[in-house]
């Protein structure tokens, strides 16, 4: 997964995505999830992906068990598992082995997406821990005012308040400086290079012919 | 009033923030704690008000353990200000704002108000009842951020880094409120890294050092026997002239004022003899 | 030339009552380390934010009067042809901050002008080896520390080479070692790559040892601009000044009506020298 393009990656997500909605056989959809967890061993993802993955299979025990709950049929409740976790295995795949900036520059590049969508796509992420950790601090400040989250729904969601209208606050005035530093960077210029190499190489055609392959395999029959 | 009996704390193994720390807050105290940017600083009064607990070790409140307590059980009687004030502000008036800690314990409505009134006065923001926190100058936030801990009736108020990004005017009137309180018989643990409001006014300082405490004493020993800097402390521009002119007969001062009286009580021995 | 040239600026906010600078003239020399200083709301983050060309360009409202930096006239250029002279560094830098990795953030600048990608790799090093955060290219920037986040945002100005840097209070989120260090960088970046430096600090004893002109800013306009002496006299002589002077020049305003004047003192070891000297005299004339 780290020799070819992010370009070939976006379509292999979504090759993936489709085989797995037109697959319903439980050793076929098996493979998917088990080639799928070989190429994570190959690209050596960090063990937050392994866990991320764990979390997930767990989520398709559960899928599996109400699944069977409502219609005991283990056949299908295994494949509604196995389908979910090979269509949410590979995002998961995709992002640990890709530099996010990379598939920007791939959507970008090839994809013809605005620029402009996909750097807010970057931008969303690079804010995530950020806006976590000023959560926390504000969730701290107000426990020590003695901030509760007891009593009744209504003064729970009152109370919630507290938490977020600084929070929105604080993001808001945040973004405006943020606005600030991009048009200071000059940001929304022409004259933009895109850094990041992402053009195809012969690994990008062999997996490429090696999808289609699969795909028209699948449908055939 | 409050005790660190051998604590220890970490958020991941072999990898602790606060080790093996120990230490007593007796009432009125006015105390300074002081270190390096990750030193544990903020660790120490996170542990305080039990916003985390302690993995090693116990900390006593009044001789009961607060490890059953959580942080809104502290906050009846420890008030917290944090760095940054505008994180904790909400509502649309100061004195609603500052009746929150009051009304989340069950207070009255109007018992709330008259303590919020009461403790707006005490920071001298009075007439800024109708005011819009948010349209407060730094310094008023940040005085109306210690309205909002003195409402609940506090004995012992935390303050992290409550002067940085304030105007020196903003701060010595900060300082001063930080007196008044003090004499009043409240409790100060203030977190700075100012090291003249150290020399100034503080008389006990905490000097933290990768996790555990390396000095407790009086401020003016501090300056005077150690080597502040191997813990990432500045001397303040008086203690370094002082020690440059102890050995011709200048007393030691770390303040200013102070090292100006030496100064010319140096002098005036001089010419009488 | 980068020196920075103000003249008669006054500046109003949209929607504001008043404004926030008054008639500002001021002249920055090319290679000067000045540090503006005053109370807050004085207009001290205005003027910065004026001589990046954000004001008015970005903010709008209504502004009379020029500000030069270098050749270019603000208000006939486009922000981003002002940012290739000045980096802005501004207070709440973490924010200023907005891709995922310290690279990205250097190279984020230099991307958005088209600058070649070799070149880009050159200066994104080089950049990140002057405030010393080399080695650190594929961090996440939300894992570095506050002064590490802020050395990241001074070497993504730097990194598009602009010859005067205007920081905005940069050292209220640092500690005293931080802060210390932050000072020597930026005098090295005044005294090695000669770039003209415009800092906001409160605590003007961090930037004394270093600054060639001190700006102090009253209600939106200049109240006194010279040499740190000057400017440091100037305050000594005013009563509401008085906590804001420098507890060196306290000390030396002090001493002073009792004690002969002494020299312009910009560090510690400058005023205890002085003052030993001081003592030896007396010392003789008490034996003599």
């Amino acid at each position: 997964m780290f020799k070819v393009a992010p370009l070939t990656k976006i379509v292999f997500t979504m090759v993936v995505s489709l085989w797995a909605v037109a697959l319903f056989s439980p050793l076929a959809l098996s493979v998917v999830v088990g080639v799928q967890l070989l190429l994570m061993v190959l690209g050596r993802v960090e063990a937050k992906t392994y866990k991320a993955t764990a979390y997930l299979a767990l989520f398709a025990v559960f899928l599996f068990l109400l699944q069977y709950v409502f219609v005991p049929d283990t056949r299908l409740a295994l494949v509604t598992g196995l389908k979910m976790m090979a269509m949410a295995m590979v995002f998961i795949l995709v992002l640990a082995t890709t530099r996010v900036q990379d598939l920007t520059a791939a959507l970008v590049g090839q994809c013809r997406i605005p620029y402009e969508y996909a750097f807010m796509f970057t931008t969303a992420l690079r804010f995530v821990p950020d806006f976590l950790s000023e959560s926390r601090t504000i969730q701290e400040a107000q426990a020590c005012r003695g901030y509760s989250t007891k009593g009744n729904i209504v003064k729970r969601m009152i109370n919630f308040l507290a938490i977020v209208k600084p929070l929105v606050l604080r993001a808001i005035s945040r973004s405006e400086t943020m606005a600030l530093s991009m048009e200071l960077r000059g940001f929304g210029s022409q004259k933009r290079n895109i850094g990041s190499q992402v053009a195809l190489g012969w690994h990008d055609y062999t997996a490429l012919s090696g999808m289609v392959t699969v795909t028209l395999g699948i449908f055939l029959y | 009033m409050l005790e660190f009996n051998n604590v220890s704390f970490s958020y991941h193994k072999n990898c602790p923030v606060v080790s093996d720390l120990s230490l007593t807050v007796n009432p009125g105290e006015y105390i300074a704690v002081v270190g390096r940017n990750g030193s544990g600083k903020t660790t120490l009064t996170r542990l305080i008000m039990s916003l985390v607990k302690p993995v090693k070790g116990t900390i006593l409140f009044d001789g009961e353990t607060t490890k059953k307590y959580a942080p809104a059980d502290m906050a009846r009687h420890i008030g917290y200000v944090f760095q940054n004030p505008s994180r904790q502000m909400f509502h649309d008036t100061a004195i609603e704002e500052v009746a929150f800690g009051p009304l989340q314990i069950g207070i009255s409505k109007d018992d709330a108000i008259k303590q919020a009134k009461e403790a707006l006065a005490k920071v001298g923001l009075n007439g800024y009842e109708t005011a819009y926190p948010s349209g407060l100058s730094k310094g008023q936030k940040q005085r109306l951020a210690v309205a909002s801990a003195l409402s609940m009736a506090p004995r012992l108020l935390i303050l992290d880094e409550p002067t940085s990004g304030q105007d020196q005017q903003d701060k010595a009137l900060f300082l001063t409120l930080l007196d008044h309180l003090h004499q009043k018989g409240l409790a100060i643990i203030l977190i700075t890294h100012d090291m003249n409001i150290l020399a100034e006014k503080v008389a006990r300082t905490i000097v933290m050092c990768d996790g555990t405490k390396v000095y407790d004493g009086s401020t003016a020993n501090l300056f005077q026997f150690h080597d502040v800097e191997k813990w990432g402390l500045k001397k303040p521009t008086a203690v370094t002239i002082s020690h440059k002119l102890s050995p011709y007969g200048v007393s030691f001062s770390p303040t200013v004022d102070g090292l100006i009286a030496e100064f010319k009580a140096n002098e005036r021995g001089a010419v009488g003899v | 030339m980068s020196e920075i040239v103000i003249s008669g600026l006054s500046y109003t906010y949209p929607k504001a009552a008043k404004p926030s600078l008054q008639n500002v003239s001021l002249k920055i020399d090319s290679g000067a380390f000045a540090a503006l200083a005053g109370l807050n709301g004085s207009g001290k983050t205005s003027l910065c934010l004026a001589i990046a060309g954000a004001v008015p360009h970005y903010y709008g409202g209504a502004m009379a009067g020029q500000v030069y930096t270098g050749e270019v006239k603000t208000t006939e250029s486009g922000i981003c042809e002002i940012a290739n002279i000045v980096g802005l560094v501004l207070e709440d830098y973490e924010s200023q901050l907005v891709t995922l990795t310290v690279e990205e953030e250097v190279a984020f600048g230099l991307e958005n002008r088209g600058v070649e990608q070799s070149e880009i790799n050159r200066r994104v090093k080089e950049a990140l080896q002057m405030v010393g955060l080399s080695g650190k290219e594929k961090q996440q920037t939300a894992a570095l520390s506050g002064g590490q986040k802020q050395r990241l945002a001074i070497a993504s100005v730097l990194a598009t080479k602009p010859q005067i840097l205007v920081l905005d209070e940069p050292t209220s989120a640092l500690d005293p070692e931080g802060a210390s260090e932050l000072y020597e960088l930026l005098h090295r970046l005044n005294q090695d790559h000669k770039l003209t430096i415009l800092v906001v600090e409160h605590d003007l004893s961090l930037a004394l040892p270093f600054a060639s002109q001190f700006i102090l800013l009253a209600d939106g306009s200049v109240e006194k601009a010279g040499s740190p002496a000057e400017v440091l006299q100037y305050m000594g002589s005013k009563q509401h000044y008085a906590c804001s002077l420098p507890p060196l020049w306290q000390l030396k305003l002090g001493l002073e009506p009792e004690f002969s004047s002494f020299g312009d003192w910009k560090t510690d070891d400058e005023a205890a020298n002085e003052l030993i000297h001081c003592l030896e005299k007396l010392e003789a004339g008490k034996s003599a």
